[in-house]
């Protein structure tokens, strides 16, 4: 039954050109330069240092390293970091 | 500390930053954020600790949170509106010398402080000044102590005599009082007590007095000097002196010595022309073109100068055109009858020049005519229609 659930899901997705995000419930990271980053769709925060942050997903996790990390902002749904990021990985 | 920036949307709503201590920081973070807080501008000071902006309804919601993840939480500033406003709050006479500043301001707005008035020409400012501050307009009234604009004018139309229109208008702390005065007719001028007498030997034709007793009679002959409207009114020592007024119309004999000549230069243009240019420094000019002498034997010079303006300032540059136009002398011969004639038309032109505009010439007579030298010399009688009255003042006899 979920399987073809899930089919059914990318099969509309596939027809009606939907971004993949709104159908399957992924994050949406907005980067600017090394600068900042906006997150979408997250599931709270695991670590906080100044040099790493660790974010949960909805399946997986996020690790954004940097220097002088700070948060602009926290929300139910989006975090918005500042500083000078060198590394973006997703379910590494 | 350094100071973050937070939108004025928060800086109304008040903002408390805060430092979370304890091991479950990003429990807490997490908890926070999944219950709807708004943390913003969070950064880590020390392995241990954060700290984060929170509104002020926010801050209370946090504090259930800290129990459950066992830290803690310590302000470390405030800011924004509700601050303030308790800041205010402790100092109270600060905070009444605000409010005292605007009621003053509120109040000397209200006042009048100035009243021009425009358009008055015989009505003096000061019985206008008056006349309004009976109305209750004067400076240092208070706005709101006044009657409307339409009722204050049509109060001072009727307080001001000779006033066809008054506008009043008050704009802000200035009142602007405009007036339209009545036209009234000039006054008569006075006379003083006189008599009309006649100014030449003439036949009466029309008498009409509109004041005073006339004296004469239609076709009666009166004398230069002779009375022809009395000024004195009643007799026989029950007698008022008054101004005489009236037309009295007569014939007047004129007797006219005319010469005219037979012969007559006239001056005219051959409608030939040059024009010669000069160019003008201040007051010096020089000639710049139409050298050489000009080919006519007797010309008339018409100069024209035009000087170099810029917005209505004239410049001591300019130029000026000279014209040369041709003349020649013509000599006309007259017959006797036409020298006669055209004579007879200077003496009539003449005569109603001296006669008065509403003369008229009855007849005329030519009484000799001899052609001497050239001239025609004539002789003419014109009997002429014309206004005779003079004036003789009245003088009272002083003293019996």
């Amino acid at each position: 039954m979920r399987r073809i659930n899930h089919r059914l899901r990318q099969w509309t997705a596939r027809v009606l050109e939907l971004p993949q995000d709104v159908v399957f419930d992924l994050p949406r990271l907005t980067m600017i330069g090394d600068r900042q980053l906006y997150i979408e769709n997250h599931r709270g925060v695991l670590h906080f240092s100044p040099d790493m942050l660790r974010l949960a997903l909805p399946n997986g996790k996020l690790e954004v390293s940097g220097k002088d990390l700070v948060i602009r902002g926290i929300w139910t749904e989006e975090v918005f970091v500042e500083g000078i990021i060198t590394q973006v990985s997703i379910n590494g | 500390m350094e100071r973050v920036k937070v939108t004025w949307f928060h800086a109304v709503r008040g903002c408390v930053t805060v430092r979370i201590a304890g091991s479950g920081t990003e429990r807490l973070l997490s908890d926070a954020a999944g219950d709807g807080i708004e943390l913003l501008a969070l950064r880590r000071t020390s392995p241990g600790e954060i700290e984060c902006i929170v509104t002020v309804g926010d801050f209370f919601r946090l504090r259930q949170h800290l129990r459950r993840t066992g830290c803690r939480l310590r302000i470390v500033g405030k800011r924004g509106l509700p601050f303030q406003l308790a800041r205010i709050g402790r100092r109270k006479f600060f905070a009444a010398g605000l409010v005292l500043f605007f009621i003053g301001l509120y109040l000397l707005s209200s006042l009048i402080w100035r009243i021009e008035i425009e358009g008055n020409e015989r009505l003096t400012d000061e019985q206008i000044l008056a006349a309004a501050r009976a109305e209750g307009l004067h400076v240092f009234q208070w706005s709101f102590r006044l009657p409307g604009a339409e009722e204050l004018s049509r109060r001072l139309n009727t307080a001001l005599p000779g006033t066809a229109w008054v506008g009043v208008e008050k704009r802000g702390t200035l009142v602007t009082i405009r007036i339209v005065e009545t036209t009234e007719p000039e006054p008569r001028t006075l006379l003083s007590p006189r008599h009309l007498i006649a100014k030449e030997d003439a036949v009466v034709t029309r008498i009409t007095a509109t004041r005073g007793r006339p004296v004469v009679k239609k076709n009666q002959r009166v004398k230069k000097g002779d009375v022809l409207i009395s000024g004195i009114l009643g007799g026989d020592g029950l007698h008022v002196n008054v101004p005489a007024e009236g037309t009295v119309r007569g014939l007047v004999w004129h007797e006219y010595e005319i010469t005219s000549p037979l012969v007559r230069k006239a001056k005219t243009y051959t409608g030939e022309r040059r024009t010669v240019w000069h160019a003008v420094l201040g007051d010096r000019s020089l000639k710049v073109s139409g050298f050489g002498e000009p080919p006519f034997a007797k010309y008339e010079s018409v100069l024209r100068q035009e000087n170099a303006a810029w917005r209505g300032i004239v410049l001591p540059i300019g130029r000026i055109r000279e014209t040369q136009l041709e003349v020649t002398f013509v000599e006309r011969r007259l017959t006797e009858e036409e020298a006669a004639a055209e004579g007879l038309l200077q003496a009539r032109a003449d005569i109603l020049r001296k006669a008065g505009a509403d003369a008229v010439i009855r007849a005329e007579k030519i009484l000799h005519r001899k052609t001497e030298n050239g001239k025609v010399y004539m002789k003419v009688l014109f009997e002429v229609e014309q206004s005779i009255t003079d004036e003789m003042p009245l003088v009272q006899p002083q003293g019996e």
